[in-house]
């Protein structure tokens, strides 16, 4: 496990859900509603973070919920206790995946692709643990190509790495990058937030 | 584009507020006796170093990226325009909070126009893709 992210993500579990619990969830809430609202299958959800993303996930669906940080995990065990249908909640580091190939009809994550230090890597160890056919639902923050703002979430970037994000990752590129296919970018907030989806080809293609 | 009165009236109240103080604070510190160009490329990074914080708190109630971005461009672009007019000739701390305020809207409007635009296209490729489907 990365502990130096392991313990970045536990030191920022304080004040998480008031910086990020009112303004930004509601103001995401119609995207997210709509990209978990195609959960089927057996799912596997990362990052879960404190568990905000919890209240817009479709009820009795079948879901595996990891994140690095067991602090995140155990604010976000309260909010899987309300949830209607079956949520286990486990910490794990997306590098250290130790389920079995082809475990999962889909894989979402919500604002993580920002933040896994080897986001490629990852990315081909989520297709790892996909069926072949099975797909990637992504809500996720990204660098932008217009100026003033790829700019700036540039300059931003070395401050905000150390307290939790990386604002200018080009996670659309990184998808490609790790072998899914199908990439389909939809914009949520100018060319930053965005939903990505994307397919897992093959089972055993590029690892 | 975003429809709910809350997040609307927090774009609008976050964009105009940040210009207006970036712009009260650039007058204060900008004075007659500096080059235009200084006065323009000293507001352009005072006023990002106020939005930054100004953003950062705004984001709690109304929005992450929807409002950091275009708070900082704001604190960016009406930094510049108060900081050289006020090099140019002396600007009361008043118009100079109205002029940021404005510059505010204008940056506001520009960054709707442009969400409008990013995803129209997106609209337009989907129709397409299902056309030739």
């Amino acid at each position: 496990m990365d502990l130096a992210t392991k313990r970045k993500w536990d030191n920022a579990v304080r004040g998480y859900d008031l910086m990020n619990g009112y303004g930004p969830e509601w103001r995401w809430a119609p995207s997210k509603r709509r990209l978990f609202a195609a959960m089927e299958g057996k799912v596997l959800f990362l990052a879960i973070g404190t568990g905000q993303d919890i209240q817009f996930f479709p009820p009795d669906r079948d879901i595996i919920a990891i994140d690095i940080s067991d602090q995140m995990i155990a604010q976000a065990r309260r909010k899987a206790e309300r949830y209607q249908g079956r949520l286990e909640l486990r910490p794990l580091d997306v590098h250290d995946l130790d389920y079995p190939d082809a475990t999962f009809d889909q894989v979402f994550t919500s604002c993580t692709f920002c933040s896994v230090p080897d986001p490629v890597n990852g990315l081909r160890n989520l297709r790892r643990v996909l069926k072949p056919g099975g797909t990637i639902g992504m809500f996720e923050h990204t660098g932008s190509r217009w100026f003033p703002f790829g700019l700036m979430l540039h300059l931003m970037t070395p401050l905000t790495r150390r307290l939790g994000p990386e604002l200018n990752r080009d996670t659309p590129s990184n998808v490609r990058q790790a072998g899914f296919v199908d990439v389909r970018v939809e914009p949520v907030y100018l060319d930053v937030v965005k939903l990505i989806h994307a397919v897992n080809p093959t089972a055993s293609a590029g690892f | 584009m975003e429809r709910r009165l809350y997040f609307l009236l927090g774009d609008l109240l976050s964009n105009t507020g940040a210009g207006a103080l970036v712009g009260l604070a650039l007058s204060a510190v900008v004075g007659e006796a500096w080059p235009a160009v200084l006065g323009m490329v000293f507001g352009m990074v005072v006023g990002d170093v106020i939005a930054l914080p100004a953003a950062l708190l705004l984001s709690v109630p109304f929005g992450a990226m929807e409002v950091m971005l275009p708070v900082m461009a704001t604190g960016m672009a009406s930094g510049m325009v108060v900081g050289m007019l006020s090099a140019i000739g002396a600007v009361s701390g008043g118009f100079a909070a109205a002029l940021g305020a404005l510059v505010g809207l204008v940056v506001l409007a520009a960054t709707y126009g442009l969400n409008a635009y990013v995803r129209a296209g997106y609209a337009s490729t989907v129709r397409d893709r299902q056309k030739t489907r």
